[in-house]
């Protein structure tokens, strides 16, 4: 059996939660619902010749990042960072974090989420700033938990490559 | 260990069972599970097979043993199975145990707390977002606004230059303009010799030439209360007496003609000075705008025409006048008579003379 352990990254709000909800249920809900402590969910993503079951680590987003318990991070093989593309803040937010957690665990696949794509006219980050983080060869996407935009591809992208 | 009577030990004991659900896992070296005991029913463990991967029937173990860092807690983690436990690993020699203990009650509390604050603190970042953008909007708003005044006073200007102004307020205003006007006197005045002077001097010393002789122009229309209509060439056309009427245009126009003749020969040039032709005739006219995006103020009608001729005919350094402006002017002015002289399309003309 593949199975691998990965952590949802990012402030507060940014839909992390949500993400997983709409990754793992397919729904979504308006109601803000913040996560205190750790919830644990788990989807299979088949592969070309195999499947890997993702166990979801779906971590409380600190006020504080500070405060984030890097432990809980502990035999992960891969990271969803997640960044609310209404406030500029959150993207030094999950870059700080995944920081953390490489210099306690080393480096690890991850895929850098823009969430929140459905709400344009409120959009913070600049196209270049994406653009710049893109030319790093990481793998970025813009998603909508809303609409499900990306949210598949984001997960099924970081699953082929934890598989490998 | 603090000493206590057995009967409060064994209260908290049973306390803490029935509030936090107890159960325990024992793993062993193989990572494998070796016994569990308590509540298992509560966190869906009764199934778990003793003697298989502890990680392949309980997900969340998957990547955390062996782990370096025992004693370990997590907090209020939600189960797949909907429980919150909070989870406790702790090692002896031999084993590694996994104690879960509800937190249901305590994860939501501290949810309805939490919840709280980031709401709060999501609205403020969300004011505070609205205020920056309500902001630039106005400041936008005040530069587009400032821009427009800018434009419009240049427009205006622009009109001012082109027009006079009591016209240009009609024109705003979107009237068609055509009007009448029985009395005002017509002056053209032109630089003798200017094409070949202009052929010889070259285009910088021209554009001097005519800069400045259009200025005086200009500076004594405002002076005598004249209205400069347009320039031709090196020709310029002005007119009293519009666009309000008045009784001396005669007069005010023959000083004007005086004084732009002396404005002129003021000057050196290459080439030697300025010598102009100056024309004036009296008499009704039709003054209008002509022209929707571009327009032309100008004049029409015989009295036009033969000012026109009138200047033609003039010599060098002259200002000559018809005969009906000579009537107008009267006696403060020393006229000299000239012989009644044929004009193109008009016939013989008896035209005067203004002194120095």
């Amino acid at each position: 059996m593949l199975q691998k352990k990965i952590c949802m990254l990012g402030g507060f709000g940014v839909g992390k939660t949500s993400l997983v909800r709409r990754f793992v249920q397919s729904i979504f809900s308006e109601t803000y619902l913040t996560t205190v402590g750790v919830k644990i969910d788990k989807k299979s993503v088949a592969l070309p010749g195999k499947t890997v079951d993702l166990i979801l680590w779906d971590l409380a987003g600190e006020d504080d990042i500070g405060s984030f318990r890097v432990s809980h991070v502990r035999g992960a093989t891969g990271l969803v960072l997640v960044v609310d593309g209404t406030r500029a803040a959150t993207l030094a937010a999950a870059l700080t974090l995944r920081e953390r957690v490489e210099a306690e665990f080393g480096t690890m696949p991850f895929v850098l989420l823009f969430n929140k794509s459905d709400l344009a006219d409120r959009w913070a980050i600049s196209d270049g700033d994406i653009n710049e983080l893109r030319q790093l060869g990481w793998q970025i996407y813009l998603t909508s938990a809303l609409s499900g935009e990306h949210v598949d591809d984001a997960f099924r992208q970081l699953a082929s490559m934890v598989a490998r | 260990m603090h000493r206590l009577p057995k009967e409060v030990g064994s209260w908290i004991y049973n306390f803490f069972y029935d509030e936090h659900s107890i159960a325990y896992l024992k793993i062993d070296a193989e990572l494998c599970v070796a016994a569990k005991g308590g509540n298992v029913k509560h966190y869906g463990l009764s199934s778990l097979r003793i003697g298989q991967p502890v990680a392949d029937q309980l997900e969340f173990m998957e990547g955390l043993l062996p782990s370096p860092e025992l004693p370990y807690h997590m907090a209020m983690v939600e189960l797949p199975s909907g429980r919150v436990a909070d989870l406790h690993l702790f090692a002896d020699s031999a084993y590694v145990w996994l104690l879960f203990l509800d937190a249901t009650v305590e994860r939501d509390n501290r949810q309805r707390l939490q919840q709280k604050a980031y709401e709060m603190t999501l609205l403020q970042e969300r004011e505070r977002q609205l205020n920056e953008k309500l902001q630039s909007v106005n400041e936008a708003l005040r530069e587009s606004q400032e821009g427009l005044q800018r434009e419009y006073q240049r427009a205006e200007t622009l009109l001012l230059n082109i027009l006079p102004a009591s016209i240009a307020e009609r024109l705003k205003a979107d009237e068609q303009i055509a009007d009448n006007h029985a009395e005002v006197s017509v002056l053209f005045a032109d630089i003798v010799g200017f094409t070949e002077r202009a052929r010889s001097v070259g285009a910088v010393t021209t554009l001097a030439i005519l800069n400045y002789f259009f200025k005086a122009a200009d500076r004594l229309s405002e002076r005598y209360g004249c209205e400069k209509i347009k320039t031709i060439g090196d020709c310029v056309m002005v007119v009293a007496g519009l666009p309000a009427a008045r009784s001396d245009h005669a007069e005010a126009l023959a000083r004007y003609a005086l004084e732009l003749r002396k404005a002129v020969k003021r000057e050196r040039f290459t080439g030697g000075r300025l010598r102009l032709r100056i024309g004036i005739h009296s008499g009704p006219i039709v003054a209008g705008v002509i022209g929707k995006r571009r327009f032309a103020y100008d004049l029409w009608g015989e009295t036009v025409n033969l000012a026109a001729r009138i200047q033609t005919s003039a010599e060098p350094d002259e200002i000559r006048i018809s005969d009906a402006t000579h009537t107008l002017l009267g006696p403060n002015f020393a006229c000299e008579p000239l012989a009644e002289t044929e004009l193109r399309g008009t016939g013989r003309v008896r035209m005067w003379r203004l002194p120095a």
